[in-house]
This record gives structure tokens, sequence and C-alpha cells, in this order.
């Protein structure tokens, strides 16, 4: 396992500039997640890494080794892709073991079967082994597609999007699978998602990218509870956080335009009054859309709450964040 | 419960639309759009090879219709298949087949793996590798009669840059040894780009992610080359054989205008050997014989060989 490290680093495809000097430190033994909407450019980092496009300008290091002219074979990387890529005319068997049939590794018999076996086990497909690839539901590709990563011990992994396509049980399942091993293997592993979830669960690291460009870094928890911009605000957090214009609840800094209040930070039952519009019961917890001043918002109360719609409940902030025009944050 | 052809095209005709058409049934309806192609296909296929089934059992000769027709039994069949001179054009056959289908198969397949690396010009490339594809098989002919003449050919004209032999001392067309390359040489020239063609939409077919994760995996080319770039292209070279091969077997045009069949009969491939018995000695009991023992053989193989490529295509 080696520490991989982006310095500067640039890639266009003609006109459209997919990333603008990113500079990211992905240390030894972390999961680090890189967050964003589509063309954001998490995509094209896992690519310059992996070594399956080359970067306009910038610097990519992984082990401490500069790896600008090595393929991906050179740099030791395995890569799961989105669209699974498995060698459809091979069986699951085949493809897990494709890898390890690598001339440089040399793997024996008998470990390939150890290996082969111990992944399939862990991604539930050791049934699957002796079919054909091609014979599987979306689901069982992309574990397969995983498998033909974990049966290797490279330097990094770089996985695109890997639980995209598998039903809410299996992904948690394999959310708890993937970090306990990368907590066992002390992996390192670059990771791209939409699912904020898999970010918050997984992550030791949360790389926010926006337009090409890399926002704000670090621990989930910091980005959620101290986030640099509106973009990175609303990265994180189920439901979303909520913006009104500043001077909604009172007086606001100088400079801000807009309040950011995720739904936990609304106190209910002092301040001023909001209509309650709709009341969702989720189970473990009750969302609540209100009406404020003419402008929505969403809160969560308890689960056992008595507010239906209709009624009046007051509401007051608390750790509000402040941002500019710009988006930026102001405190 | 099963349904012929009719009735499911019945069956998926929307209920109320054709139904009562001045009181028609779908199902008669249905026959009647059909039968046009049924009436043409019996008349010009199914019928022919019924006749010439007939046929190859008896002494007719279609240039003496007034003889008694005599019906001989197996005997057409006996006097081919032990005829020496057959065994010769089907020796040539096959050598043309085998030969014509290696060549290109391989030098297709090599043009089309070269052809598909991503560079600059290679549309214009792949139109002007085309081209001879595009021509007449008689147009081919006569003009490979001009290249391989000995004293102003440029095919010998080439060799003999290569080799040093002295272009006039050797005649692809004339020699005994060389005239059934001269021919395999032609018709490789003509069709590579056919199969070329086939091979190359067998290559585009392979998905760039999959030699990006085999990049990965750290298979060299060559590796990938075994493991996936043949196994996935494969269905489309033995669609390239069969083409080539059924096409090759009727191979006739190029050849005639070629050769001639000759010298001797050293080029004469199994059509050219067929179309003398029958309009030239005008044999037609003796010919049709011919013909069924070709169409028999040829039907055989391609059944054979259809089902090996299903089987490669099911992997």
């Amino acid at each position: 396992m080696a520490e991989v490290i982006l310095s500067d680093v640039a890639k266009s495809f003609g006109s459209n500039v997919a990333l603008n000097g990113v500079t990211l430190t992905i240390p030894d033994g972390s999961f680090v997640v890189l967050l964003g909407p589509t063309g954001a450019g998490k995509t094209t980092t896992l690519r310059l890494v992996s070594g399956l496009e080359t970067a306009d300008r910038g610097r990519i290091q992984i082990g401490g080794r500069d790896v600008a002219n090595l393929t991906p074979a050179q740099r030791d990387v395995a890569m799961v892709f989105q669209q699974y890529s498995l060698y459809p005319h091979l069986t699951v068997r085949q493809n897990l073991e494709f890898p390890l049939k690598s001339p440089i590794l040399r793997t024996p018999r008998a470990e390939i079967d150890r290996k082969v076996g111990e992944v399939a086990e862990i991604l539930q497909i050791s049934h699957k082994l002796d079919n054909k690839s091609t014979a599987l539901s979306g689901g069982e590709m992309q574990r397969v597609s995983i498998g033909r990563a974990l049966v290797r011990n490279p330097s990094v992994y770089l996985m695109d999007e890997p639980l995209s396509s598998l039903d809410a049980k299996l992904r948690s399942d394999l959310r708890i699978e993937l970090k306990s091993i990368q907590a066992n293997f002390g992996a390192t592993l670059l990771y791209v998602t939409h699912d904020q979830i898999e970010a918050m669960t997984m992550a030791t690291h949360v790389g926010v990218l926006d337009k090409g460009r890399l926002v704000q870094f670090g621990s989930p928890r910091e980005i959620y509870e101290n986030p640099v911009s509106v973009y990175a605000a609303s990265r994180l957090g189920q439901p979303r956080i909520n913006f009104l214009p500043a001077d909604l609840f009172g007086a606001a800094p100088a400079g801000a335009t807009h309040i950011g209040l995720r739904p936990e930070h609304i106190v209910q039952g002092e301040g001023q009054d909001s209509f309650v519009q709709r009341v969702e019961h989720l189970g473990d917890q009750t969302r609540l859309h209100l009406s404020f001043r003419d402008h929505d918002l969403i809160t969560v109360t308890e689960a056992h709450t008595t507010l239906k719609g209709g009624d009046i409940v007051k509401i007051r902030p608390e750790k509000p964040y402040f941002f500019d025009a710009t988006g930026a944050r102001v405190t | 419960m099963t349904h012929s052809p009719i009735d499911r095209a019945a069956l998926r005709t929307p209920p109320g639309m054709a139904r009562r058409i001045r009181g028609l049934s779908d199902r008669t309806i249905a026959w009647i759009f059909v039968a046009p192609t049924i009436f043409l296909l019996l008349a010009v296929n199914i019928f022919p090879l019924i006749w010439t089934i007939r046929l190859s059992f008896t002494n007719f000769r279609v240039n003496r219709p007034n003889n008694a027709v005599e019906w001989v039994g197996l005997e057409n069949y006996r006097r081919i298949l032990s005829d020496p001179d057959v065994w010769n054009t089907m020796q040539a056959t096959a050598h043309f087949l085998i030969w014509t289908i290696v060549l290109q198969v391989l030098i297709g397949f090599t043009l089309a793996y070269l052809i598909n690396k991503k560079f600059r010009g290679n549309d214009l490339w792949t139109t002007i590798i085309v081209f001879p594809m595009m021509l007449s098989p008689a147009v081919v002919g006569n003009f490979w009669t001009f290249l391989y003449q000995p004293q102003i050919g440029l095919f010998n004209y080439v060799v003999s840059f290569f080799t040093g032999i002295d272009p006039a001392s050797f005649s692809m067309i004339g020699d005994v040894h060389l005239a059934p390359w001269a021919i395999v040489i032609a018709d490789t020239w003509m069709w590579t780009p056919f199969v070329m063609l086939i091979c190359l939409a067998g290559l585009r077919s392979i998905p760039d992610s999959i030699y990006e994760a085999a990049e990965c995996d750290r298979a060299s080319k060559w590796r990938q080359f075994w493991t996936i770039t043949l196994p996935m292209a494969l269905p489309f070279l033995m669609l390239a054989v069969l083409f080539r091969g059924i096409e090759n077997f009727k191979m006739f045009d190029l050849v005639v205008q070629l050769t001639g069949g000759g010298p001797g009969n050293l080029t004469t491939l199994t059509s050219i050997d067929l179309k003398r018995e029958a309009f030239e000695k005008w044999r037609t009991g003796y010919s049709s014989a011919y013909a069924v023992i070709l169409f028999v053989s040829v039907f055989g193989l391609a059944s054979i060989y259809v089902k090996a490529l299903n089987k490669v295509k099911e992997r």
C-alpha cells in the first residue's frame, strides 16, 4: 500500500476542462471518497491516477514515485469500473483469476484458488464461480468486478461508483465489507461516489470536487460540520441543508447573504411561528416540511411526534452557517 | 399450443383493423400477402431443385429434346464419382478454397487489427484498401492477366525486383506449378478487404473499457490479444470464413477470365467444369447429378460449420 499525491494536476478533453489544478494527498491506508455531481472531475481523477489518461499538467506520485511515464500495470493499481468491464467470454472464476495470472506475479495455483475462494465468499458469489460472466445480473457483475480488484494487493485501489447498481441490502453489506477490508489490510482506497451515505460511512477523508477543482478536503465530519461553501455544504446531509435569506431570523453578519441551516440545527418549540405543511414519518425519525415567512424548509423531529399538517410550530436556528453572495462561508 | 408463422402474424394484427375487410378473415389476408413470395420461391428455387434431382437420374440432353429420355438410375452419380478428372477439379477447388481462406483471413485480420488502431487518416486507408472489392470480378480477372504478363507485367517485375529472378523467365498463368497460385493471389487481392471489414466490425465491437480493465490487471499486449481480442472477434472471423468459403466454392468469373481453367485443366474449378458439362457438352442429366453432388457437399459442410459458429457465439 502507498501514499498517493497529486500536485496541481490538470486535464482537458478538447475545450472541456475536466480537472483544473487539483492538489490532493491520499495518505497511506486511507479511504478517500471523491464527491461531486456528474462532470465534476471525479472519474477523470481516478483515470489519471490509474494511468489510463495522462495529465496535461502537474505531477502524480504513488508511494513516492513519480508515475508520469508509467503504464497502469507499472503503477500497480487495481481499478473497479462503473460499467463492470468483465471479460465476457470468461467464467466468473476466470475473471477473478485473471489479474493473478499476470506473468509479473507468478502466483502459485493453490494461492490463486485460496484468494479467489476467499473473495468470492466475501462478495457472496461462491455459487456463481463457474457461470459465464455474461449470465449474471447487474449486481452480480458489479461484485465480480469488485472481486477482481480485491484478489490483488495493489498500491492503491481505485473504485468508480462500485456500489451504484446494487440493491439496498447488498449495498449496505458491501459498505461494511469494503470498510473492513480497508481497515484490516491497511489498503489505500480512492473511491468515487454520488452517494453521501457511502461517503459518510466509509471515508476517512472526503474530497469535494466542483467543476474540476478540489473545493474542500477533510474528514467527513469536518466537511459536514464545517463546510467552506454553499456547494460543499450541500454535498452532505440528508435531508439537504436549508438555504434561506441571511436576515430571515434576525441580524446577520456583515457580507452574509444566505443562512445555511442543517435540518437538525432548527430548534423547535422556541422562537418564531412557522406553519407545518407536511409530515413524513420515516420510522426512526420524522421529517417536517415547514413554511416560514414564505420560505420552505425541512427539519427533523422525534419519530412519534403528534404534529400534523396545518399545525403551527415555533422554530429557532442553532449553529447556523452564513455565506456570502459568491457562496463562500462567512462564519 | 404452437402457431405457424402465418398464425402468429395474424395474431399480431391489431384487432378490428384487418379483421373484416370484405369479410376476409385475418388468416386469409395473411396468406394473400405472403402468397406471391411463396410462389416465386417455389418457382425459381424449389421447383428447379426438384427438377434437377429428377434429371440427374436420366440421360436427358437439353440440345436433343426429341431423343427418348431414359431412366438410368444412379449411373450418372457412379460415373462422376469414379471419374479421375472430376477428382482433379475437386482437388483444384480444395487448393483454391483452402489457400484463399487462409491468406485472406490472416491478411484481412492483420489489416483490420492495424486499421483499428487510432491513427490519423485511418478512414482514408480503409477506403483505399476496400477498393478492389468494388470492382467487377471479370475486370479484376482481365486486369491480372496483364499484371501476370512475363514481359510487361507489374507482378513479374515486382517479384524480380525482390528476388532477382528474370521477370520473363516465368509465367504465372502458363506454368503448371504457378497457375493454381495465380488464381489464389488474384482472389486474395480482391477479397481480403471484405474479410478485413468483417474483422474490423468484430474488433470495433469490443468495448475499450475491457482493454482498460486488462491494462490495470497487468495483462501484456500479447495476453490481451489472446484472451480478449481473438476470442471476442472469433465469431466474426468465422463468419468471414463461411462467406468466403461459399463464395469461392462457386468461383467462376474471375478464374475463367484469368486462366480459362488452364493450363490443361489445372485451374478448372468444379463450377467451371460443371458449366462445361452442362452448356458446352450439353450432358444435362450428367451435369444435374454433378450439381446435386456439389450442392449436397456445400450444404453439408456449411451446416456443420454453422453449428460450430453458433457454439463459439454461445461461449
